[in-house]
């Protein structure tokens, strides 16, 4: 119960923030319809197939992500910075509450951008003449889910470590970083050598990999990106509400 | 009547810098406390610890009979801060702000409403509730912070320097919201401002250097030092000059 009023807060206090709306949902989209436009202007000799709307899709659900990982831990740092949290913890609210009250709108958050995020490229595919078929697209949101928990994770380690200013600029490492090892705009997989071995050795990589399998024909790598994905999102994700808990027991010493 | 608030031996020690040194307090239940001390003399330090925003290194207190080191729950479901930093949630409204607090202390939808406006009546909030707490100034955001720390219906309220960075007219009208609480519930009160202890006050305890100095009422501690007023007994006190125990 106690969650569920600190998760409307939070949700509250992220949507009433219009950058939310720019970053969140507004700057992916763009992508999606400028890389959409590019790819249009690509020959097809080229055999560019990265900004190929089955290829893109799920790349930019995966880069919307990391938007949410911005609004987490800016939303976590400020309050950290601000007497809120001072007042909540005088009051009978459970570590465990503050961790849900943080996941649960972000988690919604990226939901609604994935659906909107695929929405639009569903509408782009008609146009272009490639279809996304909705089993294709449900099973590429659940894909995602190991990474949203990644995202969160980040969010609220980097909210809890690092104030209101220095978190967007920790979060853009990780959003260039998974835009370019993750193999949203470029083909990781035709490059190789140290770029593809960084890149394997990172989470994102897996991760937008995974997003992808669905609109594949090939099921290689399912179980390689799967784990790599999940363990990653789980010990981010663990080690983020350890780090919250410890951040905590050291505000009230 | 029993005490709101009685301290037995309570210590803070922040590395080898003791912040809180063996206090001993007694509070009567429904009284208006004032802790009064220059900057650092642990006043603060003392309210984070009866509310378990700080452990104590030696010593217990106990709030409504509950004990701060063993029954701290319990205590937190009794006690209600008005931190010294406004700590409203910016983005919400002020209406918001009272529902989410009264949220996280379990009330239903119907006794929240009922607190609200409760509130909002009391604080005179109305022509703001629907107002984004951002957007208010010192003195709405000082009223706000007050009143998210009485919708709980605390039975023991720390008031954290209150009227701090307000201007004159704002803090007169806290003080009348402050004195209509008195003889309801304990409170415990800080501030710098003489003037504001010496209205609102029942009884007032000096702290320096994490010290209790001197305890009683403000007449008390003017006819003690021999003052004509609070702040300059309260000089008295605090810079050691002997007087009347």
């Amino acid at each position: 119960m106690k969650s569920k009023v600190f998760a409307v807060r939070t949700w509250k206090e992220i949507m009433r923030d219009p950058l939310s709306y720019i970053f969140c949902v507004g700057f992916p989209l763009v992508m999606l319809v400028i890389m959409s436009i590019i790819d249009k202007s690509i020959p097809v000799e080229a055999g560019m197939q990265v900004f190929r709307i089955r290829n893109l899709a799920p790349g930019i659900a995966y880069f919307g992500l990391t938007f949410v990982m911005l609004f987490t831990s800016v939303q976590v740092s400020k309050d950290r910075t601000t007497a809120l949290l001072l007042r909540l913890y005088a009051s009978p609210m459970k570590p465990v509450e503050y961790i849900f009250g943080y996941t649960i709108p972000v988690v919604v958050l990226a939901v609604v951008q994935m659906v909107i995020c695929f929405g639009v490229s569903f509408v782009i595919g008609l146009c272009t003449g490639t279809s996304l078929s909705v089993p294709e697209v449900l099973l590429s949101m659940v894909a995602l889910l190991p990474s949203v928990f990644l995202f969160v994770g980040f969010g609220i380690l980097f909210g809890c470590l690092v104030n209101e200013k220095a978190a967007p600029g920790l979060c853009s490492i990780l959003i260039s970083a998974a835009g370019i090892i993750g193999g949203i705009w470029m083909d990781i997989d035709g490059m190789g050598g140290a770029i593809k071995s960084v890149a394997r050795a990172l989470p994102f990589y897996h991760g937008v990999s995974l997003a992808r399998l669905p609109f594949r024909e090939t099921a290689e790598g399912t179980v390689e990106h799967l784990l790599w994905t999940v363990a990653c999102g789980v010990v981010v994700y663990g080690l983020a509400v350890a780090v919250f808990h410890g951040k905590m027991k050291k505000d009230i010493r | 009547m029993g005490y709101g608030i009685e301290i037995k031996g309570l210590k803070k020690e922040f590395g080898s810098k003791v912040a809180v040194r063996n206090l001993n307090l007694r509070i009567p239940e429904g009284s208006l406390y004032a802790l009064l001390g220059v900057n650092g003399a642990g006043k603060t330090t003392t309210i984070r610890m009866l509310t378990g925003l700080t452990k104590p290194t030696g010593g217990e207190a106990y709030v409504m009979g509950h004990s701060i080191l063993s029954e701290l729950h319990e205590v937190k479901k009794l006690v209600n801060i008005s931190p010294q930093e406004t700590s409203v949630a910016p983005n919400l409204t002020v209406r918001e702000n009272l529902e989410f607090i009264a949220g996280i202390y379990g009330f239903d939808k119907t006794r929240t409403e009922e607190k609200v406006r409760e509130m909002l009546a009391q604080f005179s909030m109305e022509e703001v509730e629907n107002q984004k707490a951002k957007t208010l100034s010192g003195g709405w955001q000082r009223k706000l912070n007050i009143a998210m720390a009485l919708i709980t219906e605390p039975r023991v309220l720390f008031l954290d320097e209150p009227t701090l960075g307000i201007d004159v007219l704002a803090r007169r009208e806290l003080w009348r919201k402050i004195e209509a609480l008195k003889g309801k519930i304990t409170i415990v009160l800080t501030t710098h401002y003489m003037e504001e202890a010496e209205n609102l006050a029942d009884e007032i305890a000096i702290m320096a250097k994490g010290e209790l100095m001197a305890v009683g009422s403000p007449e008390e501690l003017m006819r003690r030092t021999e003052s004509g007023c609070l702040e300059d007994a309260f000089v008295k006190i605090v810079e050691g000059v002997s007087y009347e125990e």
